[in-house]
């Protein structure tokens, strides 16, 4: 679809809105849990016998608008008690609901839609899946340490890196094509221990959501996903103490009311002590990590709410006397909440964010610290029109530092010479409006568009190159170069080196065929602008994000989804079936033989491709009884195709179609859990992906005594398949209500039949023998695990 | 000085419980000519006499013998005088001459006949700098109490160079090499240093006094850093999950009437330092 024709759509929209508005009134409200006070995001609000509701948004805000008369307001969300309230609609009024945990419905709810019943699939929002803490909490994991990022690859369409990297791959993108979020701040690395663990610590958050595809507009930015963490805002009613002690790591938060019961606070801390036992015995090596998460708000009046958090995080790698290194985020967010009236809601951000590594080798006599800093202004309004129509619209301006290395010499007798990279640094903005429109009680229409701009900033130099090729193909060693230097061109801080503006409609339907069934579809475009840029075989911290700019275009996504959504058996088992496909222009990749570090000339390094992936998701659930758990199954498709283009030859592989290194034919993760009694739970994990893409080598040769290999085309070989079983048991000892202190036993295996899943097979000629061999490097074997955890 | 860091890296990381050795079925290329063009002029001789290797690839977990070329033509020809030397096949797929006249910055062409097709290769003799001083000391180097010996040399300024080292110690079986760029050090004096770190697995041992090493120290062309440092990287680096993925190493040795057939290897001229070192 034409943008002028997107555009008149939703004007015809509006204002078909906007004549039917009459007699009519407005309840809105907060929901929050009634036993800590944290508001409730994607609790269902709705008017019983009717089909008008609301869903409430990230701060438990809702709107609903209708028809004078007298109604049953009914709050429902999963896992908790519905809620209900007869009122008399005469005057517009503000009801907030306070819900409590079902007594009869307490078994842990898995995995819910973000629209808990009977409005979850009418929405037209698709390919979202929403994951609460507490369900995190229970799936079994390395070491019994919880972790939000291994979860959600338990969901269709994403997957794990591998073991080493512990990133995430969303419907075949790459790791930078995700958006990370925490409380809104851009989280550069999620990992921990090069991805162990992930940065989110479990105490301090409230739910996950990631967007598969269906961006919604007010997000933008990178090409794949949005992951959306959201803290939890802390206790408001009492204080508390929730902690954990495990074989690696221990945890601590605190939180409970303060400003005299018109804010709450949170503070969680977790630190890793591995490194004790390595220096205890007598390792030369060691590793550790440690977070904290802050939070606290503060209620001006009921239409004014502040909120502040913050996180940092650190890594730290120790290698005898040669070698230390270390990283870590940090980012703070100061929100302001406003309610203009009881159809309008808005919220106003400043957020900072920050990612940075520093390597220190000490054999060499210098270190080099590489940093990306951004500052984001971001400001989102709600307009709950009417039962029929909702507007979200909202500005973002985000300015990035990047500081791709500072080499500097540690010894007065170092050789190294002070190297600082180029400078960069960019603005990235957005503008957007969205509205979803209930056109008729069975269909659905969210259409929205998002005006991307994006300014490479100077304050650096450019090399010029001859015929503006950074890049070319020598044509007599078959091999790809760097381009002729043929000066420089400095551009002040106050210029702008290139810029860049982007239209992405996105558009999103449900059909709903019956009270049970919808069918669902969805297109979105998104532009990403920073691109992160690695030639190893995993990801390590020490990738550099690099901006668009003269050399380097924007990458644009475009997303097509449709998906058939089932509740049946009384909704106590669901079905989702989705089905995509996606291209990303301009995915750039690396040449054969590339050098990215301490490379101030990016640009002589890649070539400009695209990307393409497809696949079929199913997710079957059970989410109510003693046994829940849910089957995920993906078979899917993601390739690459890099031409040689403006640089001449026939570009990488050929210039042929080579599978990215995330692709996976087949996914599937089956997640059970069953409460057997009040004391013991149990959970349990399948997990089986088909091996990764790599490049084998496909013969050998001597030179310089050496047995050197000669490789095969880029990844058209697999690892192994990847499979394994956890599981896990939780303890509740005998406590007696009066008590405060309650406590948890959680037991756990991860990897039970010690499946040695190869993170990655190497070839190389050993030194002893002489003989070529392949070595297969697995990093988790079986590994049980025991944790304490208490709250007070 | 790269797949030290992601060397590091790796150690750091990936404990040695953690690998094994595996089958794997790989895939089979057709063979391809090989070419082990090193003309290396010794400071202080002649440089007359000089030999280069022949061979052909192999699927690669098949034992590398029997696969010498030995009826092949190679001739090598000073590109300014059109001086052309013969090199004849002396056996074991060795080909060599005693009538070289090595001249330094004088670019050269090879020029291969080998089964009906021809490949040409073409590099220029890089000189190189003495070695300042080659001393010996435990401090320094990856471990502070091992043995190692230094290597000094004075970089000269405001020009690019490029270094290749070759270290084995006696009764090594597979020599270490590392090759530098002044990028980062230009005009200074550097230090390169040779240790041995004990590893039990691959029954390594640190130097001890009496233990000899043999160290060559090459001035090589940019060209030749470049696929050298790659080589060795990919080499090195085979045991690494953080190592870059590898890809097929393309030399310098071409055919121009059929690209695709080109052949592995390299035709390098530089002058060299030899210098045996006897730890004290």
């Amino acid at each position: 679809m034409t943008y002028p024709k997107l555009l008149c759509l939703s004007l015809f929209l509006i204002f078909t809105a906007l004549v039917s508005a009459q007699n009519r009134y407005t309840i809105s409200g907060t929901i929050t849990d009634a036993s800590n006070g944290e508001t409730v995001f994607g609790a269902s609000v709705f008017l019983e016998g009717t089909t008008i509701g609301a869903v409430t948004n990230e701060y438990g805000f809702y709107s609903i608008t209708a028809v004078e008369d007298e109604y049953t307001l009914i709050v429902s969300y999963v896992g908790y008690a519905t809620s209900s309230k007869k009122i008399v609609l005469n005057t517009n009024q503000k009801i907030d609901f306070e819900i409590s945990e079902s007594s009869t419905e307490l078994d842990e709810v898995l995995i819910v839609a973000e629209e808990s019943e009977r409005l979850n699939i009418k929405t037209p929002q698709m390919s979202v899946s929403k994951l609460k803490v507490e369900t995190i909490k229970k799936i079994p994991v390395v070491l019994g340490e919880v972790d939000v990022i291994k979860s959600i690859q338990l969901l269709p369409g994403v997957t794990s890196g591998d073991e080493v990297s512990g990133g995430f791959n969303v419907r075949g993108g790459a790791q930078d094509q995700n958006l990370v979020l925490l409380d809104e701040a851009i989280i550069y690395n999620i990992s921990h221990l090069f991805g162990a663990f992930s940065v989110f610590n479990a105490d301090a958050i409230k739910d996950v959501k990631l967007y598969k595809g269906g961006i919604p507009a007010r997000f933008g930015g990178r090409a794949s996903s949005v992951l959306d963490v959201r803290q939890k805002d802390g206790n408001s009613k009492n204080f508390e103490l929730n902690g954990g002690i495990g074989l690696i790591s221990s945890r601590l938060s605190a939180e409970g009311p303060v400003f005299s019961d018109k804010g709450s606070f949170l503070v969680a801390g977790r630190a890793s002590y591995i490194h004790l036992f390595l220096q205890a015995s007598g390792a030369e090596n060691s590793a550790n990590f440690y977070d904290l998460n802050l939070k606290t708000n503060y209620n001006i009046n009921k239409n004014n709410k502040l909120y502040l958090s913050g996180y940092f995080g650190r890594d730290e790698f120790n290698f005898g006397a040669n070698f230390n290194s270390g990283y870590g985020n940090a980012s703070g967010n100061l929100r302001w909440n406003h309610i203009f009236s009881d159809r309008v809601f808005s919220n106003l951000s400043f957020i900072y964010s920050d990612y940075d590594y520093i390597l220190d080798f000490k054999s060499f006599e210098f270190d080099w610290i590489s940093e990306i800093t951004n500052y984001n202004i971001k400001y989102d309004v709600s307009y709950f029109q009417s039962n029929k129509l909702q507007l979200d619209f909202g500005l973002n301006a985000i300015y990035y530092d990047f500081n791709p290395g500072d080499i500097n010499p540690t010894t007065e007798t170092s050789s190294i010479n002070p190297l600082l990279l180029d400078q960069k640094r960019a603005f990235e903005n957005g503008l957007y409006a969205s509205a979803e429109y209930k056109v008729s009680d069975d269909l659905t229409i969210t259409a929205g568009l998002r005006y991307s701009y994006f300014m490479r900033r100077g304050g650096q130099a450019l090399t010029d190159y001859e015929n503006d090729l950074p890049i070319v193909y020598n044509t007599i060693l078959g091999v790809y170069e760097e381009g002729n230097a043929i000066g420089e061109t400095a551009y002040a801080k106050d210029e702008t080196i290139k810029s860049f503006g982007n239209l992405e409609p996105r558009l999103a339907l449900a059909y709903q065929l019956n009270d049970n069934t919808s069918i669902k579809a969805g297109y979105s475009r998104t532009a990403q602008y920073i691109h992160l840029l690695s030639n190893t075989l995993s990801v390590t911290p020490l990738d550099v994000w690099t901006p668009s700019g003269k050399f380097i275009k924007p990458q644009l996504s475009d997303q097509y989804a449709i998906g058939y959504f089932r509740n049946f058996n009384n909704k106590r088992y669901s079905l989702e079936i989705e089905t995509y496909y996606k291209t990303v222009a301009n995915r750039i990749d690396y040449v054969d033989g590339s050098d990215l570090i301490g490379q101030n000339t990016i640009e002589t390094e890649i070539l400009n491709g695209e990307m393409r992936a497809y696949g079929l998701e199913f997710l079957f659930r059970k989410t109510k009884g003693d046994f829940q758990g849910w089957l995920a199954y993906t078979i899917s498709k993601a390739e690459q195709r890099t031409p040689g283009g403006a640089a001449g030859g026939p570009g990488i592989n050929n210039g042929n179609w080579y599978y990215a290194p995330q692709d996976r034919t087949h996914d599937v993760s089956i997640t059970a859990s069953y409460k057997l009694n009040d004391k013991w739970d149990f959970g349990a994990n399948v997990i089986y992906q088909t091996g990764r893409p790599v490049t084998y080598p496909d013969g050998q040769y001597s030179y310089e005594g050496l047995n050197i290999a000669s490789f095969s085309d880029r990844n058209a070989s697999r690892l192994t398949d990847y499979h394994r079983l956890d599981i896990s048991a939780t303890y509740v000892p005998n406590r007696k209500p009066e008590k405060r202190w309650k406590g948890e036993w959680v037991f756990g295996i991860y990897n039970v039949y010690n499946r040695r899943n190869a993170a990655s097979i190497s070839f190389g000629q050993n030194r002893e023998t002489g003989a070529n061999e392949a070595t297969r490097t697995a990093i988790f074997g079986i590994v049980p695990s025991v944790s304490y955890n208490f709250k007070f | 000085m790269k797949y030290s860091i992601f060397k590091i890296l790796s150690i750091v990381l990936i404990c040695a419980s953690c690998t094994d050795v595996v089958d794997v079925d790989v895939p089979e290329a057709p063979p391809r000519l090989v070419v082990e063009a090193s003309i290396d002029w010794e400071k202080n001789t002649l440089g007359n006499q000089q030999s280069i290797l022949l061979s052909t690839s192999t699927p690669y977990f098949d034992n590398l013998s029997n696969n010498s070329v030995t009826d092949a033509s190679v001739k090598i020809t000073n590109n300014t005088s059109n001086e052309e030397f013969e090199f004849t096949h002396q056996g074991n797929g060795i080909y060599g001459t005693s009538s070289f006249v090595p001249v330094l910055n004088q670019s050269y062409t090879l020029e291969i006949n080998y089964q009906g097709e021809t490949y040409i290769a073409e590099e220029t003799m890089t000189p190189v700098v003495d070695i300042d001083e080659i001393s010996q000391a435990r401090e320094g180097g990856f471990d502070d109490e091992a043995l190692e010996v230094d290597i000094y040399f004075n970089d000269p300024g405001n020009e690019e160079n490029f270094y290749l080292f070759r270290f084995e110690e006696e009764g090594d079986l597979l020599p270490e090499l590392l090759a530098i760029p002044d990028e980062f050090t230009d005009g200074n004096r550097m230090k390169v240093f040779f240790e041995k770190e004990e590893d039990e697995d691959i029954g390594q041992e640190e130097f001890e006094p009496g233990d000899i090493a043999f160290i060559e120290f090459y001035g090589i062309s940019k060209q030749y850093f470049n696929y050298i440092d790659l080589l060795i990287e990919q080499y090195e680096n085979a045991e690494n999950p953080f190592g870059t993925v590898p890809a097929t190493l393309k030399g310098n040795c071409v055919n121009p009437s059929n690209p695709e057939n080109y052949a592995f290897g390299y035709f390098r001229l530089n002058e060299v330092n030899r210098v045996t070192y006897v730890f004290q």
